[in-house]
């Protein structure tokens, strides 16, 4: 079977709200998904991404706008009529039936043949890493088995396109690690179109082909994980995507020969997109706080500052550095070999002329 | 009546559908008119007005004595680390007060301390000792009720979070400063709620007092009972139940929208490491256990003495042993316990299907006014028996529908008057099972009917079979409302039983106390070993089924 996309045409969905009247959960969202593609929902609490999920699953009906999976508009359907696998973040098991029988249910509701029930079933469950748990309940498994189960619940009805709705969250640090690997290796070997909500962003970066940001209802950015972190068009997605620095600066000049800026009393020079801002222009940079790089006060003519706490993590120390009012964030890698910072050492902090985002606007 | 009146009243009837509430305004009724003449009457009737004083002092009573012995067999049970064996120890001998007859204490009492008692007479030779009057009422009521109490506070000792006390302690208090800065306000909601539950309880127990409470003391329910049943006096006893009926209310409103409020809940997040309780001191655990010892010693003599006296010629007289009261009620009492045992056959089905479906009608949140009904359901639950039976012999007398003297109508008073265990049971289990667990089912395929019958259903099946338990011992086990419906055609086991009392007959009446015990026992173990075949490990469970 080969797989199929799903797209969203400007789908809305209002909740009344106990205080502010009517709101929007989700607010004209267009998305699509290509075939085969995992693509991630990724956002804070609130953002509308389950509300967005739910509506592909049929769970809930959009107030305006239309879904389609494949070339099929399935707006109005049921979700017993839309042929999805969903993975629920409980994982919701069928508590009073075995392993073997929730993941036959789908199955037994199709009306398939006792034989195809116990040969599918016996498949799905070796394919997850469960074999021999068919007649074990799902109070006796453990968080990571009852994950393989629901899985294998979704999938093994052969759906068109996998839905998952923060499915990681209930597991520990290390299995969650885990699990996101299997998850996407299923996948890929499904050759399954699949919709993954998380608001988790490390999750996201390392499961999806792509991602797409949102807030407060809407889309804000989707591409990829290496997209959005080099090149977040705005503060919010900047700020979720990775940790960063947001620093004031205004352009001084902008030419073919690169952007000269002032930030923090400092001439800065970068290379970049020139015809994105002009002369005069305040704009917010976006620092990585990996690109910044620390070196001893009496070095050139970086910003100086001064170091106001330092973490050690092994293969990377991550520093505080106090400018003027503002505390950046500075990680350096390999800081054994690199040497070591102390707290209130004066340094220079120097910016490179590559991987520095300008975002318009900003309080000067 | 004039035919006009008499339209009036039926008018009322059909406003009314619910019998309880007919009967209060039956009782306001004088051919037809509104008039408060009726209550007056009865309040200027000193004899009255002490029955009502009475009542609400033995209930009271009942409620602190109750509530105190269940809070210490549920301290015991929760906090002082005792072994399986013992709690189960516990819980049996709790068990065995809810599941009898309610006078089977009472009769216990009567053949230990009355006029030729075991105890008094010929143990300690005590000579003209009134068995009869507040004292051993309530001591009786006490007895039969204190598992009430027991079951509600047990469950709320046990979610008290150990690593909350641990914190008080860790924070310096003492053991006993724990306990009342920490453990006893925690636990203070479930104390008033156990308090009213008893208050009530006691308030519409209309048997322990007909029997034990003698001239000196007379109370509400059996001044009622007697007014119907001695004097022919319909309205009479209606206007009794209805004074009856204000206390009634009262602790039912503060029940539901008072105590319910002030539930706290123990946010701990995580449930963190497990430790062990050292709420109780050690030198504080023998007397505590020996008090619970003592109270399940008495408890347990009452009904090994009840079976003494049902195998004996006549305890206290004659102690030969004989098995002619069991062919007393085999015979004579015959037609009592085939009527019993069909009332509660047919009861049973009826009673756990009408629970799960308004709990789940309740619970669903189909239907508008479902709150009204909810509440309806419980008030029938929550009056005292005596105005139920009172209520629905008013309201089944006369045409549209006539029921009076019929089986009909006692099955139908059983299935209305115990159906919010089951509701609430059916409630309770749907509030469990997280609406994922129905989409995941939706997900998959399966249309609502399918999920209905293939998820829904099974995992409220407890709650079936629980409605259907406490329908069939209530059945077994209840007189006060039914009291007013048994006729010559259908007769029950309780009221043979009350009939033998008045009779002095009590070697019957100890017989079939016994053979009613034994009949509950057996069905209850039959629906245990039910509900563990059919649920299976990841069920949901239903507490308790005589919670409540």
């Amino acid at each position: 079977m080969s797989a199929v996309g799903i797209r969203i045409e400007s789908i809305s969905k209002r909740f009344a709200h106990r205080v502010k009247g009517e709101v929007y959960a989700v607010r004209d969202v267009n998305l699509t998904v290509q075939p085969a593609e995992l693509l991630t929902l990724l956002g804070p609490s609130g953002c509308g991404k389950t509300t967005t999920l739910r509506m592909i699953a049929g769970f809930e009906q959009p107030d305006a706008g239309r879904v389609f999976i494949g070339e099929q508009d399935v707006t109005g359907l049921m979700a017993n009529r839309r042929n999805i696998g969903f993975v629920f973040q409980n994982y919701a098991l069928f508590p009073h039936l075995s392993v073997f029988e929730n993941v036959a249910y789908g199955l037994r509701v199709q009306r398939q043949s006792e034989q195809e029930i116990a040969q599918a079933v016996g498949d799905v469950l070796a394919l997850v890493g469960l074999q021999g748990y068919d007649r074990q309940f799902p109070n006796q498994l453990s968080g990571g088995e009852q994950q393989r189960v629901a899985l294998a619940r979704a999938i093994v009805i052969r759906p068109r396109v996998l839905l998952f709705d923060e499915p990681l969250s209930n597991l520990d640090a290390k299995l969650r690690v885990h699990m996101r690997g299997e998850l996407r290796e299923l996948q890929q070997r499904l050759h399954i179109t699949a919709v993954y909500v998380t608001h988790d962003q490390e999750e996201a970066m390392a499961i999806s082909d792509r991602i797409a940001v949102m807030h407060q209802g809407q889309i804000v950015q989707e591409g990829t994980a290496e997209d959005l972190y080099r090149r977040p068009d705005s503060e919010f997605v900047a700020q979720f995507i990775g940790r960063t620095n947001l620093l004031s600066g205004r352009v001084q000049s902008a030419g073919l020969g690169g952007i000269e800026l002032e930030v923090a009393g400092r001439h800065l020079r970068l290379s970049g997109d020139a015809a994105r801002v002009t002369g005069g222009q305040i704009v917010r940079l976006v620092v990585r706080p990996e690109v910044i790089e620390l070196r001893p006060a009496d070095s050139g003519d970086g910003i100086p500052g001064t170091i106001a706490s330092r973490t050690f993590l092994g293969e990377k120390a991550e520093y505080q550095v106090r400018v003027g009012a503002d505390l950046l964030q500075v990680t350096s890698y390999n800081p054994v070999q690199r040497g070591l910072f102390s707290v209130g050492q004066p340094v220079t902090l120097h910016f490179p002329a590559e991987g520095i985002q300008l975002l318009p606007g900003g309080p000067a | 009546m004039t035919s006009i009146a008499a339209a009036r009243t039926e008018g009322w009837r059909r406003t009314l559908r619910d019998p309880a509430l007919f009967a209060t305004v039956i009782t306001f009724l004088d051919g037809g008119q509104i008039t408060l003449g009726n209550l007056v009457a009865i309040l200027r009737d000193g004899n009255h007005r002490q029955a009502f004083w009475n009542s609400l002092l033995l209930a009271a009573l009942v409620g602190l004595c109750g509530t105190g012995l269940g809070f210490l067999y549920a301290f015991a049970a929760v906090r002082a680390n005792l072994s399986r064996a013992w709690i189960t120890a516990l819980d049996a001998a709790s068990l065995l007060p809810l599941v009898s007859p309610p006078f089977t204490s009472a009769i216990a009492m009567i053949f230990s301390f009355g006029p030729r008692g075991l105890i008094t007479y010929h143990l300690l030779g005590i000579k003209g000792f009134t068995v009869y009057g507040l004292h051993s009422t309530l001591f009786s009521e006490t007895l039969t009720y204190f598992p009430i109490a027991y079951l509600t506070l047990k469950p709320i000792l046990a979610a008290i979070d150990p690593n909350v006390e641990d914190m008080a302690f860790s924070l310096g208090s003492s053991r006993w400063r724990v306990f009342r800065t920490v453990t006893l306000p925690l636990t203070v909601p479930g104390l008033a709620n156990a308090f009213l539950l008893l208050f009530a309880a006691s308030l519409a127990d209309f048997a322990t007092p007909l029997i034990l409470a003698g001239n000196s003391f007379p109370v509400l329910p059996t001044q009622a009972y007697l007014q119907i049943t001695g004097l022919f006096d319909l309205k009479g006893g209606a206007v009794l139940s209805f004074v009856l009926l204000v206390p009634a209310l009262v602790v039912y409103l503060l029940q539901r929208y008072w105590v319910s409020r002030k539930y706290y809940v123990t946010i701990t997040g995580k449930v963190g490491a497990l430790t062990t309780i050292k709420s109780l001191a050690p030198w504080a655990r023998a007397p505590l256990l020996s008090a619970c010892l003592l109270l399940a010693g008495v408890i347990l003599y009452f009904y090994v003495l009840l079976f003494y006296a049902s195998v004996v010629v006549a305890l206290g007289a004659n102690h030969a042993w004989t098995w002619r009261h069991y062919q007393v009620i085999f015979t004579e009492g015959l037609k009592a316990i085939r009527d019993t045992l069909a009332i509660a056959g047919a009861g049973m089905p009826l009673g756990g299907l009408y629970g799960i479906l308004l709990g789940y009608l309740v619970a669903k949140k189909i239907f508008p006014g479902r709150q009204a009904m909810e509440i309806v359901s419980m008030i029938n639950y929550s009056l005292p028996g005596t105005i139920v039976g009172i209520a629905y012999l008013i309201a089944f007398n006369d045409p549209p529908i006539v029921l009076t003297g019929t089986g009909l109508i006692i099955v139908a008073c059983y299935v209305f008057r115990y159906s919010p265990t089951g509701i609430r049971a059916t409630v309770a289990l749907l509030q469990q099972i997280d609406p994922s667990i129905e989409e995941a089912s939706q997900g998959l395929g399966a249309g609502s009917g399918t999920t209905f019958r293939r998820i829904t259903l099974p995992l409220i099946l407890p709650a079936f079979f629980a409605g259907l338990g406490v329908v069939f011992i209530r059945s077994m086990t209840a007189i006060s409302a039914t009291i007013f419906l048994v006729s010559i055609n259908w007769t029950l086991i309780t009221v043979r039983i009350l009939e033998n009392m008045t009779e002095l007959s009590l070697g019957p009446a100890a017989a079939f106390s016994i053979l009613v015990v034994v009949i509950v026992f057996v069905v209850i173990a039959a629906i245990s070993g039910l509900l563990r075949r059919f649920r299976t490990p990841g069920a949901l469970e239903v507490t308790s089924i005589l919670g409540g």
